[in-house]
This record gives structure tokens, C-alpha cells and sequence, in this order.
């Protein structure tokens, strides 16, 4: 049986859906705001510019090539350190004459190992974390993030409060809001996130301790020190070995590790710089993206949400009768049957 | 008497404008003293006699250094017993031109990535890949556009703006203008300044630029430049 009632007529429906309806768009209106919250329209597109900033480098061949060229790098400076200082020093086991002959050489010479060290390890680290970029380049753009809140934000916000308004709505909207419910929850299931996610917060781990602007000048450091150690096996070393009367064949065969580092200096310089730029230039990128919170809550972020409103949106469309008041006159209380339901 | 009424306050804001406008206007080359040059500063080729440096030549400090003490890069090409002083050898065009720009040749670079611009100054290597100035309409780093080079003197002392002075090197577009394309002077960018001998015509000119973004973010070009300036016709 149905009665309408003063409630359900025209005053936005029974108590429990009106609680529901409330719920709903509170949880509408929370998921519009968070992105504001969370500043996500400031800090998100700074991750859209990190991804694509990092896209060139994050290959796997080219994180081995940066790899082969610290080997070679090293192997030229431990031979310059070894057999060329010893056939420049005449075959003398005495290295004083060498340091002091080639001093910039020397200096370093003995910063080597500690950017040598530095260096692989941070592109074994890039290199270790090349899948989980990936999955997160494999996202949706960063820019659009917060866009997924708002939008399904405003409009279970919309259906609630239209269904709150006018009760008449419920029906109809109830199955939308339900719907909106289920693409929440489905949303991190269609985008893979509940894999991506956990990568993607992995690689922000890794590169904590690389994308920070002491780390980037540490590097910018090294890039000097190198070119100052090269420069002097370049400009100094090798045209000693020449003045020795050794020709560039004669140079290859006999110090290879040299020739190929000469050789290679340039390529070096044209592949290791805009890397270190592109690390540099997104310093405060990788800052803004850090400050959102973790990138494993993100699903739940959806999930938790779209729970909430299939379920509020089912507890609000129970039809359970009910003895209740109508309240409408002076008199005494009069006992009625109020429909909670839709009719 | 309305038409009367709005005709004298017409004529009694003009007054007003003009004698405000007079008072307030920036102080005009003629009034001020202060004369635009415009046409080529040729430059002086850099040199070094021992630890002393003259003419023109560029350096770069390390990020959080000063300008009095460094850290300054040192370029192993540098042909100075002082690494960190990079030399220049007038261009094609004998020096830069305020006025105009003399941007960059298309292609900018060579295949090894060294810098091909030859107006103002000649391709100098530096870390074994050759850079080089040129201005252009569009700053080819920020894409923002800037204006030609402008330089006026006062009294013998230089002043101006370089906002569009860019140095090309490795493939890679580095603005070394001051101001800054935006307008801005981050870090130790400072004013370009300088001096003017009106009867030589030599000058002076210093100026410092903060890099910003790319490999040597946050590095700081410290540029002098001295040579004959020669009036445009």
C-alpha cells in the first residue's frame, strides 16, 4: 500500500533517502573539491611535463648506452692512469713527473671513482625503475587527473541534489547515480591502476633522492670534472703521445681505451647533457608530483567513493514501510503509513 | 552653456594632460643627456697575457658561486693559461648590433652539435663542441619573443638591455640576456653596464645572466665585451 504523505510529496522524500541523498552528494561534491584540495590542477600538468620530459631517455637502449659510456669513460681514464702515464714517464715507475706534467689530468684522475660510482649507480637506479615509468607513462595524461574527480564529482553531486529537490527524480536518478558508481569503481580496473599505481610509487621512491636540485648540481659538477679530465687527456696527453712520435693508428692500437674515449667525447657530450638537463628541468615537476599523496591510494581514491554511492544509492531506494507522523496540523499525532520508497 | 561648460573642461584636461604628461614623461634623449647608440659594436678579440685577460670572452660560474670568487667551469679549450675565461673572436659581422638582431643560421647546428651562428662572434669550443651568440626574435629557449639589442649612454656609462643575446651550443639553446625574456633577473643576473669613450668610440660592456632550465641550470654567464662601436648610417 501507498500513502503519500506531507514528506514524500513534495519536500524531498523520506528521512533515510534524504540521509542517503545527502551522503551522495556530499561524497559528489568532496570528489569535485579534492583535486582543489589536493592542488592537483597545479601539480598534475607538472607531471604530464615530467613523463614526456623523461619519454626520450627512457629507453632501454639509450640508459645502456649511457652505461657504456661510463665504462668507456672509465677504461679510458684507467688507461691514461696505467700504461700511458707509464709510457709517458718513459716506463719509470715514478708517477710524480706525470702528475705534475699533466696536473688537470691528476685532479681528476682522483675524483673519478667517486663519480664513476655516483653516476652508475644513479643510472642503475633509472635503469631498475625503466618498467615502472613506463606504467606510469601508460596512464592516462597526468593532466587529465583531475578532471576523473571533478567531473563524476559534479555530477553525483548534480543527480543527488536534483533528487533532492524533487523527489520525483529518485527513480531515474538513483540508477544513474549507481551507474556513475560503477564506472568509479571501474575506472582503476579499465586504466590498470591497481598495477600502475604501486609502479608508478615505486619509481617516485627511486627518484627521491635524484630529482633534487643538490643532486642535479652534484651532477652538473661531475659534467665539469669530466670535461676538464677528457679536456686534458684531449688537448695534452694524447698530442704528448703524438709529439712521442706515435701516430693516431699506432695511438689506437696500442692505448684503444684512449683513442675510443677521444674518439667518443663528443657523442658523450650530445648524449649525456640533455640528460642531465632533462633531470634538472624537472626538479620541481617531480616535487610537485611528490607532494600529491602516494601514488597506491590513487585507485582507492575512486573505488572507495563509488562504494559509497551504489550503496547509498541502494539503502535510498529501500521501500520500507513505516508507522509515522505526518506532523502537518495542531492536533494530536496521527499514526500513518509512510512510504520510504519509490511508489 | 552646456557646450561652453564641456569646452572648457575638454581644453582644461588637455592642459592638465599635457603639463602632467611633460612632468612625468620618461626624460628624453635630448633632455636627459642620455643617447641611444645604435649600430655595430665591433668587438675586440679576447686575449690573455699571463692572468691578465682583455677584449672580449666569456665565463660561467657555478651555480651558487659569485661573481667575485666563482666557482667558475673551466673550458678545456680555452686557449687562456686561466681555464675559466673562454676567448672571442669577432664574427662575420664584426660584433652585434643593437637595433636589429642577427639571429641564428638555419640549420643553428652542425651534426656533432656545434653551434654554426658566425655574425656576432665566431664559433669557440667548448668542451670539445663549438658555441655561439646570436639574437633573435624569438629567443629560441624560452620561445618568447625579445626585443633587438638596445644600448644608450649617459655621461660615459652604458646601459641598456640584451634581453635577446643567446648562446647556442651541443644542439642546446641557452638565454644569457639581461633582462631575462620575461622581464625577470633571477640569481646573479645583473644589468648590463659598461662605458663609453664618445671620442674613441671604445666601449666596455659587462653583464651577467643566470642560465635558466637545461644542463647548466642555474649556472651564471658572465659576459664582457670590448671593442669600437660604429654608428649605423
Amino acid at each position: 500500500m501507498t500513502i503519500e504523505t506531507a514528506e514524500n510529496k513534495g519536500s524531498g522524500g523520506a528521512p533515510t533517502r534524504r540521509w542517503a541523498l545527502v551522503g551522495i552528494a556530499v561524497i559528489g561534491v568532496a570528489l569535485a573539491v579534492m583535486p582543489l584540495a589536493f592542488n592537483m590542477f597545479g601539480r598534475t600538468p607538472k607531471g604530464a611535463v615530467m613523463i614526456a620530459g623523461f619519454k626520450p631517455y627512457m629507453i632501454s637502449a639509450r640508459l645502456s648506452g649511457y652505461q657504456s659510456e661510463l665504462r668507456e669513460i672509465d677504461a679510458g681514464v684507467r688507461q691514461t692512469d696505467t700504461t700511458v702515464a707509464a709510457y709517458l714517464g718513459g716506463g719509470s715507475p715514478d708517477r710524480a713527473t706525470f702528475e705534475a706534467d699533466y696536473p688537470n689530468f691528476t685532479s681528476f684522475d682522483q675524483q673519478w671513482p667517486a663519480i664513476d660510482s655516483k653516476m652508475t649507480g644513479l643510472m642503475n637506479e633509472v635503469q631498475a625503475n625503466l618498467g615502472n615509468y613506463l606504467a606510469v607513462a601508460a596512464l592516462p595524461s597526468f593532466r587529465l587527473f583531475p578532471w576523473f574527480f571533478v567531473i563524476p564529482g559534479l555530477l553525483i553531486a548534480a543527480f543527488a541534489i536534483a533528487a533532492l529537490v524533487r523527489s520525483s527524480q529518485w527513480r531515474a536518478n538513483r540508477w544513474v547515480l549507481v551507474a556513475l558508481g560503477v564506472g568509479l569503481i571501474a575506472a582503476p580496473g579499465v586504466f590498470q591502476m591497481f598495477q600502475r599505481a604501486p609502479d608508478g610509487g615505486r619509481m617516485m621512491s627511486a627518484f627521491e633522492n635524484i630529482e633534487t636540485s643538490q643532486n642535479v648540481q652534484q651532477i652538473q659538477g661531475y659534467f665539469g670534472s669530466m670535461a676538464v679530465g677528457q679536456g686534458a687527456i684531449r688537448l695534452e696527453i694524447v698530442p704528448a703521445i703524438e709529439g712521442s712520435g706515435l701516430d693516431a693508428s699506432q695511438i689506437s692500437a696500442r692505448f684503444p681505451a684512449v683513442a675510443s674515449l677521444d674518439a667518443n667525447w663528443v657523442h658523450i657530450v650530445n648524449d649525456m647533457t640533455p640528460m642531465i638537463g632533462a633531470m634538472s628541468d624537472n626538479v620541481a615537476n617531480y616535487q610537485a608530483i611528490a607532494s600529491l599523496p602516494p601514488f597506491p591510494l590513487f585507485p582507492w581514491f575512486f573505488v572507495l567513493p563509488g562504494l559509497l554511492v551504489i550503496g547509498l544509492s541502494v539503502a535510498g531506494g529501500v521501500t520500507r514501510p513505516r508507522l509515522g507522523f505526518s506532523g502537518a496540523s495542531d492536533g494530536p499525532p496521527i499514526a500513518i503509513p509512510v512510504n520510504q520508497g519509490v511508489s | 552653456m552646456i557646450r561652453r561648460l564641456l569646452a572648457g573642461t575638454a581644453l582644461l584636461s588637455f592642459l592638465a594632460l599635457g603639463v602632467g604628461g611633460l612632468a612625468s614623461a620618461p626624460a628624453g634623449a635630448a633632455s636627459s643627456g642620455r643617447h641611444a647608440l645604435v649600430g655595430t659594436f665591433n668587438l675586440q678579440p679576447g686575449a690573455c697575457f699571463g692572468s691578465a685577460v682583455t677584449g672580449t670572452y666569456f665565463r660561467m660560474i657555478f651555480p651558487n658561486g659569485s661573481v667575485a670568487n666563482g666557482k667558475f667551469f673551466d673550458n678545456p679549450d680555452s686557449t687562456c693559461p686561466n681555464k675559466a675565461y673562454t676567448l672571442a673572436v669577432p664574427g662575420a659581422q664584426g660584433g652585434f648590433v643593437t637595433g636589429k638582431y642577427q639571429p641564428n643560421p638555419v640549420p643553428a647546428f652542425n651534426a656533432q652539435g656545434g653551434a654554426l651562428a658566425d655574425g656576432i662572434v665566431q664559433p669557440q669550443s667548448f668542451t670539445a663542441i663549438d658555441f655561439s651568440i646570436a639574437t633573435n626574435q624569438k629567443d629560441p629557449q624560452t620561445g618568447l619573443a625579445v626585443p633587438p639589442p638596445a644600448i644608450s649612454v649617459k655621461n660615459g656609462k652604458l646601459s641598456g638591455q640584451v634581453e635577446a643575446w643567446s648562446a647556442s651550443w651541443n644542439k642546446l639553446y641557452f638565454n644569457q640576456g639581461s633582462p631575462k625574456p620575461n622581464g625577470t633577473t633571477p640569481g646573479l643576473t645583473a644589468p648590463l653596464s659598461g662605458s663609453y669613450n664618445a671620442k674613441t668610440h671604445a666601449f666596455v660592456i659587462t653583464w651577467t645572466s643566470q642560465i635558466v632550465g637545461g644542463p647548466f641550470n642555474g649556472f651564471t654567464g658572465l659576459w664582457h665585451l670590448a671593442g669600437t662601436f660604429h654608428p649605423a648610417r
